[in-house]
Protein backbone atom coordinates (compact mmCIF):
# COMPACT_ATOMS: atom_id res chain seq x y z
CA UNK A 1 0.00 0.00 0.00
CA UNK A 2 1.16 3.50 -0.77
CA UNK A 3 -0.19 6.67 0.85
CA UNK A 4 -0.09 10.12 -0.72
CA UNK A 5 -1.20 13.16 1.20
CA UNK A 6 -2.37 16.24 -0.68
CA UNK A 7 -4.90 19.07 -0.55
CA UNK A 8 -7.85 19.92 -2.75
CA UNK A 9 -9.37 23.37 -2.42
CA UNK A 10 -7.93 23.59 1.07
CA UNK A 11 -9.12 20.16 2.21
CA UNK A 12 -6.97 17.16 3.05
CA UNK A 13 -6.89 14.13 0.77
CA UNK A 14 -5.36 10.74 1.42
CA UNK A 15 -4.84 8.86 -1.85
CA UNK A 16 -4.28 5.15 -1.30
CA UNK A 17 -2.95 2.60 -3.72
CA UNK A 18 -2.44 -1.15 -3.47
CA UNK A 19 -3.65 -3.54 -0.77
CA UNK A 20 -5.04 -2.31 2.56
CA UNK A 21 -4.61 -5.34 4.80
CA UNK A 22 -3.46 -6.34 8.27
CA UNK A 23 0.12 -5.51 7.30
CA UNK A 24 -0.50 -2.06 5.84
CA UNK A 25 -3.49 -0.81 7.84
CA UNK A 26 -1.40 0.23 10.92
CA UNK A 27 0.46 2.70 8.66
CA UNK A 28 -2.87 4.04 7.39
CA UNK A 29 -4.14 4.28 10.97
CA UNK A 30 -1.11 6.38 11.98
CA UNK A 31 -1.73 8.81 9.09
CA UNK A 32 -5.43 9.03 9.88
CA UNK A 33 -4.87 9.62 13.56
CA UNK A 34 -2.39 12.46 12.94
CA UNK A 35 -5.14 14.28 11.03
CA UNK A 36 -7.83 13.32 13.54
CA UNK A 37 -5.73 14.74 16.37
CA UNK A 38 -5.53 18.00 14.43
CA UNK A 39 -9.33 17.83 14.18
CA UNK A 40 -9.41 18.36 10.42
CA UNK A 41 -13.02 19.23 9.55
CA UNK A 42 -13.08 17.08 6.40
CA UNK A 43 -10.89 14.33 5.09
CA UNK A 44 -11.23 12.83 1.61
CA UNK A 45 -10.03 9.30 0.91
CA UNK A 46 -9.24 8.54 -2.74
CA UNK A 47 -9.92 4.83 -3.31
CA UNK A 48 -9.32 4.84 -7.07
CA UNK A 49 -6.11 2.82 -6.87
CA UNK A 50 -7.04 0.53 -3.97
CA UNK A 51 -6.87 -3.06 -5.17
CA UNK A 52 -7.87 -4.87 -1.97
CA UNK A 53 -9.22 -4.25 1.52
CA UNK A 54 -9.73 -6.65 4.41
CA UNK A 55 -11.45 -6.36 7.78
CA UNK A 56 -8.44 -4.66 9.40
CA UNK A 57 -8.50 -1.94 6.73
CA UNK A 58 -12.23 -1.51 7.24
CA UNK A 59 -11.76 -1.41 11.03
CA UNK A 60 -9.21 1.39 10.59
CA UNK A 61 -11.75 3.48 8.70
CA UNK A 62 -14.54 2.73 11.18
CA UNK A 63 -12.25 3.91 13.99
CA UNK A 64 -11.27 7.00 11.98
CA UNK A 65 -14.91 7.80 11.24
CA UNK A 66 -15.95 7.47 14.88
CA UNK A 67 -13.07 9.68 16.00
CA UNK A 68 -13.91 12.36 13.41
CA UNK A 69 -17.61 12.27 14.22
CA UNK A 70 -16.79 12.93 17.89
CA UNK A 71 -15.76 16.48 16.97
CA UNK A 72 -18.12 16.97 14.03
CA UNK A 73 -15.62 16.09 11.29
CA UNK A 74 -16.47 14.31 8.04
CA UNK A 75 -14.69 11.36 6.49
CA UNK A 76 -15.57 11.15 2.79
CA UNK A 77 -14.65 8.42 0.32
CA UNK A 78 -14.57 8.71 -3.44
CA UNK A 79 -13.58 6.53 -6.41
CA UNK A 80 -14.42 3.29 -4.61
CA UNK A 81 -13.85 0.35 -7.01
CA UNK A 82 -16.87 -1.99 -7.51
CA UNK A 83 -15.27 -4.92 -5.68
CA UNK A 84 -14.59 -2.81 -2.58
CA UNK A 85 -18.04 -1.22 -2.81
CA UNK A 86 -19.48 -4.72 -2.79
CA UNK A 87 -17.59 -5.47 0.45
CA UNK A 88 -18.92 -2.24 2.01
CA UNK A 89 -22.44 -3.21 0.91
CA UNK A 90 -22.14 -6.69 2.40
CA UNK A 91 -20.81 -5.21 5.66
CA UNK A 92 -23.68 -2.69 5.69
CA UNK A 93 -21.06 0.05 5.79
CA UNK A 94 -22.28 1.68 2.59
CA UNK A 95 -24.88 3.32 4.86
CA UNK A 96 -22.28 4.33 7.43
CA UNK A 97 -19.50 5.79 5.30
CA UNK A 98 -20.02 8.84 3.08
CA UNK A 99 -19.25 7.49 -0.39
CA UNK A 100 -19.13 9.59 -3.58
CA UNK A 101 -18.33 8.89 -7.21
CA UNK A 102 -15.59 11.48 -7.53
CA UNK A 103 -13.85 14.23 -5.62
CA UNK A 104 -16.11 16.98 -6.97
CA UNK A 105 -19.22 15.16 -5.76
CA UNK A 106 -17.60 14.70 -2.35
CA UNK A 107 -16.49 18.33 -2.22
CA UNK A 108 -19.91 19.68 -3.20
CA UNK A 109 -21.86 17.51 -0.76
CA UNK B 1 -8.91 -36.91 -8.96
CA UNK B 2 -8.05 -35.26 -5.64
CA UNK B 3 -5.10 -32.88 -5.83
CA UNK B 4 -3.52 -30.71 -3.15
CA UNK B 5 -1.27 -27.69 -2.96
CA UNK B 6 0.23 -26.38 0.27
CA UNK B 7 2.29 -23.46 1.48
CA UNK B 8 3.87 -22.60 4.81
CA UNK B 9 4.29 -18.95 5.74
CA UNK B 10 5.75 -17.16 8.77
CA UNK B 11 3.04 -15.66 10.98
CA UNK B 12 3.96 -12.11 9.94
CA UNK B 13 1.19 -10.01 8.33
CA UNK B 14 3.47 -9.16 5.41
CA UNK B 15 3.07 -12.75 4.19
CA UNK B 16 -0.71 -12.44 3.86
CA UNK B 17 -0.13 -11.11 0.35
CA UNK B 18 1.66 -14.39 -0.44
CA UNK B 19 -1.41 -16.33 0.73
CA UNK B 20 -3.66 -14.18 -1.46
CA UNK B 21 -1.45 -14.63 -4.51
CA UNK B 22 -1.24 -18.38 -3.94
CA UNK B 23 -5.00 -18.64 -3.48
CA UNK B 24 -5.49 -16.68 -6.67
CA UNK B 25 -3.12 -18.96 -8.60
CA UNK B 26 -4.69 -22.16 -7.22
CA UNK B 27 -8.20 -20.88 -7.89
CA UNK B 28 -7.38 -19.92 -11.46
CA UNK B 29 -5.63 -23.23 -12.05
CA UNK B 30 -8.83 -25.03 -11.08
CA UNK B 31 -11.11 -22.65 -12.92
CA UNK B 32 -12.94 -21.13 -9.95
CA UNK B 33 -15.15 -18.28 -11.16
CA UNK B 34 -13.77 -14.77 -10.57
CA UNK B 35 -16.36 -13.39 -8.09
CA UNK B 36 -16.04 -16.52 -5.94
CA UNK B 37 -12.26 -16.38 -6.12
CA UNK B 38 -12.18 -12.80 -4.81
CA UNK B 39 -14.39 -13.83 -1.88
CA UNK B 40 -12.26 -16.92 -1.24
CA UNK B 41 -9.05 -14.85 -1.20
CA UNK B 42 -10.56 -12.48 1.33
CA UNK B 43 -11.88 -15.34 3.50
CA UNK B 44 -8.53 -17.17 3.65
CA UNK B 45 -6.73 -13.89 4.35
CA UNK B 46 -9.13 -13.29 7.25
CA UNK B 47 -8.63 -16.80 8.62
CA UNK B 48 -4.82 -16.38 8.55
CA UNK B 49 -5.13 -12.91 10.12
CA UNK B 50 -7.13 -14.50 12.93
CA UNK B 51 -4.35 -17.05 13.47
CA UNK B 52 -1.78 -14.24 13.79
CA UNK B 53 -3.98 -12.16 16.10
CA UNK B 54 -5.61 -14.81 18.27
CA UNK B 55 -3.80 -18.17 18.07
CA UNK B 56 -0.33 -16.58 18.09
CA UNK B 57 -1.25 -13.40 19.98
CA UNK B 58 0.66 -11.28 17.47
CA UNK B 59 3.84 -13.39 17.56
CA UNK B 60 5.26 -12.99 14.05
CA UNK B 61 7.84 -15.77 14.29
CA UNK B 62 5.54 -18.82 14.15
CA UNK B 63 4.28 -20.79 11.18
CA UNK B 64 0.98 -21.07 9.37
CA UNK B 65 0.29 -23.92 6.96
CA UNK B 66 -2.34 -23.41 4.26
CA UNK B 67 -3.35 -26.45 2.22
CA UNK B 68 -5.74 -26.37 -0.72
CA UNK B 69 -7.53 -29.50 -1.93
CA UNK B 70 -9.90 -29.59 -4.83
CA UNK B 71 -12.20 -32.28 -6.14
CA UNK B 72 -15.00 -32.11 -8.66
CA UNK B 73 -17.49 -31.19 -5.96
CA UNK B 74 -15.55 -29.35 -3.25
CA UNK B 75 -12.85 -26.77 -2.71
CA UNK B 76 -11.28 -27.34 0.68
CA UNK B 77 -8.75 -25.21 2.53
CA UNK B 78 -7.03 -26.34 5.72
CA UNK B 79 -5.29 -23.71 7.86
CA UNK B 80 -3.05 -25.03 10.61
CA UNK B 81 -1.18 -23.34 13.42
CA UNK B 82 0.55 -24.35 16.64
CA UNK B 83 -0.85 -21.52 18.75
CA UNK B 84 -3.49 -21.15 21.43
CA UNK B 85 -6.71 -23.08 20.95
CA UNK B 86 -9.30 -21.03 19.13
CA UNK B 87 -12.14 -19.82 21.30
CA UNK B 88 -15.70 -20.34 20.19
CA UNK B 89 -16.14 -16.55 20.08
CA UNK B 90 -13.95 -16.62 17.00
CA UNK B 91 -16.85 -18.26 15.22
CA UNK B 92 -19.33 -15.52 16.08
CA UNK B 93 -18.25 -12.04 14.98
CA UNK B 94 -20.24 -8.91 15.63
CA UNK B 95 -23.68 -8.13 14.33
CA UNK B 96 -23.38 -6.32 11.01
CA UNK B 97 -25.71 -3.68 12.44
CA UNK B 98 -23.39 -3.02 15.37
CA UNK B 99 -20.93 -0.70 13.65
CA UNK B 100 -17.57 -0.75 15.39
CA UNK B 101 -14.00 -1.69 14.49
CA UNK B 102 -13.38 -5.45 14.25
CA UNK B 103 -15.58 -8.55 14.13
CA UNK B 104 -16.10 -8.66 10.37
CA UNK B 105 -13.57 -11.32 9.41
CA UNK B 106 -15.74 -14.28 10.34
CA UNK B 107 -18.60 -12.90 8.24
CA UNK B 108 -16.28 -12.78 5.22
CA UNK B 109 -15.33 -16.41 5.87
CA UNK B 110 -18.88 -17.68 6.35
CA UNK B 111 -20.08 -15.74 3.34
CA UNK B 112 -18.18 -17.93 0.89
CA UNK B 113 -17.41 -21.20 2.69
CA UNK B 114 -20.42 -23.37 3.52
CA UNK B 115 -18.31 -25.64 5.72
CA UNK B 116 -16.30 -24.27 8.65
CA UNK B 117 -15.01 -26.38 11.53
CA UNK B 118 -12.03 -26.92 13.78
CA UNK B 119 -10.56 -30.43 13.75
CA UNK B 120 -10.94 -31.52 17.36
CA UNK B 121 -8.42 -34.33 16.89
CA UNK B 122 -5.59 -31.81 16.72
CA UNK B 123 -4.01 -31.73 20.16
CA UNK B 124 -1.76 -28.68 19.92
CA UNK B 125 -2.78 -25.63 17.95
CA UNK B 126 -5.65 -25.42 15.50
CA UNK B 127 -6.66 -27.03 12.26
CA UNK B 128 -9.41 -24.99 10.63
CA UNK B 129 -11.15 -26.76 7.77
CA UNK B 130 -13.01 -24.58 5.30
CA UNK B 131 -14.94 -26.08 2.44
CA UNK B 132 -17.00 -24.78 -0.41
CA UNK B 133 -19.38 -26.82 -2.51
CA UNK B 134 -18.69 -26.26 -6.18
CA UNK B 135 -21.30 -26.09 -8.90
CA UNK B 136 -20.78 -29.26 -10.91
CA UNK B 137 -20.81 -28.53 -14.64
CA UNK B 138 -23.18 -30.77 -16.59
Amino acid sequence: MNIELSEYKGKKIIALSGDVDMHSSPVLRDELMVLVKKKVPALFIDFNKVSYIDSSGIATFVEGLKSMKSYGGRLQFFGVPPRIMEIFNFSKLDKVFEIYGNIEDAFNS
Amino acid sequence: MKESVGITIPSHPKYLSVVRKTTDAVGKLYGLPEPDLEDIKLAIDEACSNVIKHAYGGDETKKIVVKYTITKKRFKVIIEDSGFKAQIEFMQGRSLNDVRPGGLGIHFIRRVFDGLKFDERKKKGNRLILSKTLQVKE
